[in-house]
């Protein structure tokens, strides 16, 4: 296993992401990456406060065009993602941060589904059990996001620590 | 960007909005008050933001002279503390001012119940600023003029900078943590700006621009995160930032952005826009560069460290 992560490593793309220290290499796919994060979770925290309550005048009709955006997002990520991951792929895979931060990604992803299908495909009337089963998918969305956040903004940090 | 003379120079030309031109305001402010004048009030508080604004290049910029100029021996390395200590609590509260001074034109203009503490807490933290940037600005002025016979030593209390830098430096678990909530900021920033440029662009067209545009507290929430946590690091290395061309032109780019997100606030066409309206051309123009500034900003924000110094 850490030998195929080694030689995924060690690929050509990877090296050049990781070596050639062009401005157009790897902080190029992290500004894309931070993007995307950006859209996707923008997005769909907007998504989330409007269904715990927030700002009630905002229709949710205004987001039905925002899922193709947010899963464009995704997209986007899911490449620079993989691009960034094999660039550093023995130091992210022995990260357990990076496990938290992936597990809670696919969390959100989930939720987010979920909300499509439940929320807005629903009828779109202002049934209390609705709003309810919103609220439920709203606060649980946003706090996936908040640990994926904080996952991985401290992946760095405990990597330091791990190999230190 | 911001080398030797030009720093300096910046900082003297700048210093001027945040003193003069906001005494302006603060005086236009209480006399719409005094004579119950509508229109005077709404332009009183476009130039509580616009100064608000245009203070975090002066603030910024003053670092930057600083820097520049930090082997000149006239220069009282404890004046230059006293005037950074007075001039970070003077920048605090003119942005707590023009970020309320906001928020009460977009609750005129776009929520129509009545709220009693938003004027209220313009009028305080408009005077306390007033104070507090007349402080900073006479120390500022001793600095620049020691023929007036200033005291060649100085402190301010609280001794703002000088704590903030120490409270950085010395806590490690704050500088990561200052960094989640930056990105947490980012994201309320740009769903914010998302949405409201995708009303403008006709890509959500089914609402009324009003109703998307009542995110906007959201994405003001979002600012002030960021300008706590962005200040922290700032404060903590100043040298670093001012001395790198990136973090210039974020600033610069982030002022930009910040507007295309305001003149909707200001203007009263925009909020007009009813659901399935086509905003004008312009609005749609300015629409589009709102979003690619945004993501200009997060570029140069991501690069600050690639970049480096020059």
């Amino acid at each position: 296993m850490l030998s195929l992560l080694s030689q995924l490593e060690q690929s050509g793309l990877a090296t050049w992401i990781h070596e050639s220290g062009s401005l157009w290499g790897y902080p190029l796919i992290l500004f894309l990456h931070t993007v995307g994060f950006g859209t996707l979770v923008g997005l769909n925290a907007a998504i989330d406060l409007r269904l715990l309550g927030f700002g009630g005048g905002i229709p949710l009709k205004s987001f039905d065009n925002t899922f193709r955006m947010m899963w464009g997002g995704f997209a986007l990520n899911a490449v620079t993602g993989s691009l960034l991951f094999i660039a550093d792929a023995t130091k992210h895979a022995t990260n357990p941060t990076f496990y938290v931060k992936l597990t809670f990604v696919a969390a959100g992803l989930f939720t987010l589904t979920r909300i499509r299908k439940n929320v807005f495909r629903a009828s779109l009337a202002d049934d209390a059990s609705i709003v309810r089963q919103g609220k439920i998918l709203g606060a649980t969305s946003l706090g996936c996001w908040l640990i994926v956040i904080t996952a991985a903004r401290l992946m760095a940090y405990i990597a330091e620590y791990i190999n230190a | 960007m911001l080398n030797s003379l030009n720093a300096e120079h910046l900082h003297l030309l700048l210093n001027h909005f945040p003193t003069v031109g906001y005494a302006v305001g603060v005086g236009l402010f209480f006399v719409a008050l005094f004579v119950k004048s509508k229109e005077l009030k709404q332009a009183s508080l476009v130039i509580f933001i616009v100064m608000a604004l245009l203070s975090l290049p002066t603030y910024l910029s003053g670092n930057a002279a600083h820097f520049a100029l930090k082997d000149q021996a006239q220069l009282s390395e404890s004046m230059v503390q006293a005037h950074q200590d007075a001039a970070l609590l003077g920048l605090i509260f003119m942005e707590l001012t023009g970020l309320l001074a906001w928020f009460e034109l977009w609750r005129v203009r776009y929520i129509s119940h009545p709220l009693n503490w938003s004027l209220p807490a313009v009028v305080i933290f408009s005077l306390v600023t007033f104070g507090l940037m007349a402080r900073a600005a006479n120390i500022g002025g001793e600095l620049r003029h020691p023929e007036i016979g200033a005291p060649a030593d100085a402190t301010v209390w609280p001794q703002t900078a000088l704590l903030a830098k120490a409270f950085v430096i010395g806590n490690p678990w704050v500088w990561p943590a200052a960094e989640i909530f930056h990105f947490i900021g980012l994201t309320m920033i740009f769903g914010t700006v998302l949405l409201v440029n995708l009303r403008l662009l006709g890509i959500i067209s089914h609402v009324s621009f009003a109703s998307v545009y009542r995110l906007l507290p959201w994405g003001i929430a979002g600012f002030i995160i960021n300008f706590i946590s962005g200040m922290l690091f700032f404060v903590a290395v100043p040298d670093q930032y001012t001395q790198n061309s990136g973090f210039a032109r974020k600033m610069v780019l982030m002022v930009l952005a910040a507007l295309t997100m305001i003149y909707p606030t200001v203007f009263e066409k925009v909020s007009d826009l009813k659901a399935e309206d086509t905003a004008p051309v312009q609005n749609r123009v300015i629409a589009g560069a709102s979003i690619a500034l945004w993501v200009a900003v997060i570029f140069f924000g991501r690069y600050l460290p690639y970049i480096g110094s020059e």
